[in-house]
């Protein structure tokens, strides 16, 4: 709880409207798009980066932990509050101080929507590549935090490759600036990739340099419809192996099919085993050549159809279904686990049966969902989380997926990060020694864990 | 309403569909109050999860909760929006009710939602409006912009339509009959659109009937939880319009509500409920019935040198999923440039009572839609909905814009000159 006095100098320093303390504002910030949910002591909104330097000093002064917050789209339960949490929430702070197409840079505030800035950028023919699913709610701070992938990554990179310098509040309330708008620089130690990605547990992120990129010219949109997901998933295999390298490559099973059908009703096949959205772009007289090959890839693998876009609109439509068919689960079953392991993409095939092992094993249904030219597995099992007895099997199945991931020479978390959620299973990943190196870096940023506490690693001291 | 309703007033019907939300948040963009606030309690994921907190016992109904589920603009975008298939501004309604149930509506909600349900009050009320306007606000210096209304400017006749036209008016040729729902909005504040809407009908040789009884669709009340005041108005309108074979609407939110809202007021009426159903097929909107019942001739209008945008109602697109027969209706008309408005089916602001309650969000909403406006190049902005009508109006000459809204009833009107 926040004393009258607490919530006097927050309110000093953000404004009356800016701070929520009442009942139904906390439940509302005490969950993300995980099932678990616990109530903040409250909600401050900084409109600045010195605001935010005032909140973290005094914060620290009467020993408050904080948790930094976007649109709480996260899915490793990142931006949940876990034990008497001020909530800090970023998402006011959405100007676009500069874009600057002549140095392919943008220069924004962490609470920024991701789409809303593809949108100003639009203007300009230029586009961030970093588009997870979630970009039209998804915060660029968020983003950055969990160093966000999405479909384009396969040919583009994920968030880290487009941050060139970075504005953050460190957990004692200084600000420092990082990196810059130079497009080299002989970095010592690279504070921007050690940034990125740390989950909101080294700092407040209230600004970022991006790296922005002119539109393609061009761009080919495919769907390649399969009877069976075996199919497809040699059909990944053998694009990667023909050193193809597509926009984008992402496959959807049979399950998936259906309820992203019933969304956006583009009246795909019901019965087909998987779909495959193939992108590529680049200049025009280069794309009809790699269409061809990509489509004699598909025939080799019994592909049952094989299109390409016509027209923009039409491309929007499958990219819709794409972009929203993780909620779409929600017509089968209430609740669903959501898993981001990544393999090296020529193990594809063997992910693939062992996710499908997985949901006979617990007879659960799950959802395969990949952005495949990366590796980069969603299995999504679905269940409803007030039936006990399946929560417990979906535990199960969690923790073998993951085993068979990391079995295969992958990773536990490609693009969500670790959170509260995988947490418990970093020992399988890493070393004591790396974990151990994971707290040092921690500690030399948060000595006492002020800020997101408990998110990727505990500290010794937070007992 | 007696105790033991009270008692048993309840959430349980739809916490089904409470559990369907998994909080993905991809609802946040399609919500205009979250993107303006940016507050997620007033987003629809933060309101159904609030809704449900209620439903299960985990969270008491206090301010914080009544201004999540009140500054819902109820424009459905996010029920458009949603990949699970929830519905949350039929949730939203679900808890207004329970809170009307449960602990009333605030005073001036009901002294508003009971004035506009009874003829005689709202005719009373107008009048009243009417004289405040001119003998009061008026003379004070610097009082038309009352929280983002512009009371000044803000049209309300005299005499309501109803009271100035006949039961029956008559087309010179006549082939057929229609009868015409006008609507607290038409009738008394935009008297010349229910001219225009019988001029239209009338050209085209259809009888229009006017009943005198007729009363408010119920919208603000169902809007507010008041279901049962709603399903009075609605009785009463259904048996009205008995004789007819169709009913016309000039208002999105009158038409939606006639057409779709009455089918679930009275869902749990399985005697009745065939009789809805016979009502809510003999509803058109303006547009589809001049548009697909009597084919409009586009020769016959006279040129007309405009350059029109359109507003979608959120009623008249979500709603009555009406978006193309305005547009072609406007395009047929000789000479006239047809420009589209970016974000034209997202809400004006208006949205009812939530225009006063919330105003600074509905002023930043109304906002973004002048600047729009303003960026077609139009200088006519045409719309379906008479509360669009005065909202965007309103906005426009309070930011001393010049552009002329109408509804699409009045320019046919006048391209019949």
């Amino acid at each position: 709880m926040l004393t009258q006095a607490m919530i006097k100098e927050l309110t000093a320093i953000v404004g009356s409207q800016n701070i929520i303390t009442n009942q139904a504002g906390l439940a509302a910030y005490g969950y993300d798009a995980t099932l678990m949910a616990q109530r903040p002591v409250g909600i401050v909104f900084p409109r600045s980066t010195e605001d935010t330097s005032a909140l973290v000093k005094y914060a620290n002064q009467v020993g408050l932990v904080m948790v930094p917050r976007g649109a709480g789209t996260n899915l490793s339960g990142g931006s949940l509050p876990l034990e008497n949490s001020l909530v800090v929430c970023l998402s006011r702070m959405t100007r676009i101080l500069e874009i600057d197409p002549k140095n392919f840079t943008a220069t924004v505030e962490a609470g920024l929507v991701n789409f809303d800035l593809q949108e100003a950028l639009e203007k300009y023919g230029y586009y961030y590549p970093p588009d997870p699913a979630s970009y039209k709610a998804s915060t660029l701070g968020g983003n950055i935090a969990e160093c966000s992938g999405g479909p384009r990554c396969f040919k583009y990179g994920v968030t880290r490759d487009y941050i060139l310098g970075l504005e953050v509040v460190l957990p004692s309330g200084k600000i420092i600036e990082v990196g810059g708008k130079n497009f080299k620089s002989e970095f010592r130690y690279d504070m921007t990739r050690l940034l990125v990605g740390s989950e909101g547990t080294l700092g407040l992120v209230t600004k970022a340099i991006l790296r922005i990129l002119p539109k393609p010219f061009a761009k080919r949109t495919m769907l390649a419809i399969y009877n069976k997901v075996e199919d497809a998933s040699r059909t990944v295999a053998d694009i990667v192996a023909a050193g193809i390298i597509p926009t984008t490559l992402e496959m959807m099973d049979n399950l998936l099919i259906n309820t992203a059908d019933e969304h956006v009703k583009l009246g795909l096949p019901r019965d087909a085993g998987a779909l495959l959205i193939i992108e590529v772009d680049g200049y025009e007289v280069d794309l009809d050549k790699q269409v061809r090959l990509i489509e004699e890839l598909c025939e080799k693998a019994d592909v049952r159809s094989f299109k390409v876009a016509t027209s923009q609109a039409e491309a929007d439509q499958l990219w819709l279904a794409r972009r929203t068919v993780i909620g779409s689960v929600g017509r089968r079953r209430p609740s669903y686990s959501l898993q981001d392991v990544t393999i090296p993409r020529s193990t594809f095939p063997q992910m693939v049966d062992a996710i499908l092992a997985c949901s006979r094993r617990y007879d659960l249904p799950i959802g395969i969902l990949a952005h495949a030219g990366d590796g980069n597995f969603h299995p999504l099992v679905l269940f409803d989380e007030r039936d006990a007895s399946e929560v417990e099997r979906v535990h199960k199945a969690e923790v073998d997926l993951i085993r068979d991931a990391l079995a295969l020479g992958g990773t536990m978390s490609g693009e969500h990060g670790i959170g509260v959620l995988k947490k418990e299973y970093l020992a399988w990943e890493f070393s004591e020694t790396a974990i151990e190196a994971f707290r040092k870096i921690k500690r030399s940023f948060d000595p006492t864990a002020i800020l997101n506490r408990g998110k990727i690693v505990d500290l010794a001291a937070e007992g | 309403m007696a105790k033991a309703d009270r008692k048993s007033a309840s959430l349980d019907d739809v916490i089904k569909d409470l559990y369907l939300c998994n909080k993905c948040g991809f609802c946040q963009p399609a919500c205009k109050v979250y993107k303006t606030d940016l507050n997620e309690s007033f987003s629809a994921r933060g309101r159904v999860q609030l809704i449900k907190g209620v439903a299960e016992g985990k969270l008491p109904v206090d301010e914080g909760f009544r201004d999540a589920v009140n500054s819902c603009l109820l424009c459905q975008e996010c029920t458009v929006a949603c990949p699970s298939g929830v519905k949350p501004h039929e949730l939203v309604l679900a808890a207004r009710r329970y809170m009307q149930q449960t602990e009333g509506l605030p005073l001036d909600k009901k002294i508003i939602l009971g004035t506009l349900a009874d003829p005689f009050r709202r005719k009373l009320a107008f009048s009243t409006a009417r004289f405040l306007r001119d003998k009061v606000s008026n003379k004070i210096q610097g009082f038309n912009d009352l929280k983002g209304i512009d009371v000044r400017g803000l049209p309300i006749d005299k005499t309501g339509f109803i009271d100035q036209v006949p039961e029956l008016n008559k087309a010179p040729v006549s082939k057929g009959k229609v009868g015409f729902f006008v609507g607290c909005f038409i009738n008394h504040s935009l008297a010349k659109t229910g001219h225009a809407i019988v001029k239209v009908l009338n050209k085209n040789d259809i009888d229009v009937v006017v009943p005198k009884k007729q009363v408010c669709c119920g919208t603000p009340q169902n809007a507010y939880g008041d279901f049962e005041l709603a399903k009075k108005n609605a009785r009463k309108n259904i048996r009205l319009y008995k004789d007819l074979d169709a009913v016309i609407t000039g208002c999105g939110s009158c038409g939606a509500m006639l057409k779709n809202e009455y089918l679930h007021l009275f869902a749990d009426e399985p005697d009745f409920l065939p009789e809805v159903e016979n009502f809510a097929k003999k509803i058109f909107d303006f547009s589809t019935y001049v548009m697909h019942e009597i084919k409009l001739d586009p020769q016959k209008f006279k040129v007309f040198h405009h350059k029109v945008t359109y507003h979608d109602g959120c009623h008249m697109s979500r709603g009555l999923k009406i978006t193309k027969e305005p547009r072609d209706i406007l395009k047929s008309i000789p000479r006239i440039e047809y420009v589209e408005l970016r974000e034209a089916d997202r809400c004006c602001g208006a949205a009812g009572l939530f225009q006063s309650y919330f105003y600074e969000i509905a002023t930043e909403i109304s906002r973004q839609k002048v600047q729009n406006i303003d960026n077609t190049g139009a200088d006519i902005v045409v719309t379906g909905c008479p509360a669009c009508v005065h909202r965007i109006q309103g906005s426009l000459r309070l930011t001393g814009k010049e552009q002329k809204v109408v509804h699409l009833a009045d320019l046919l009107a006048e391209a019949y000159q």
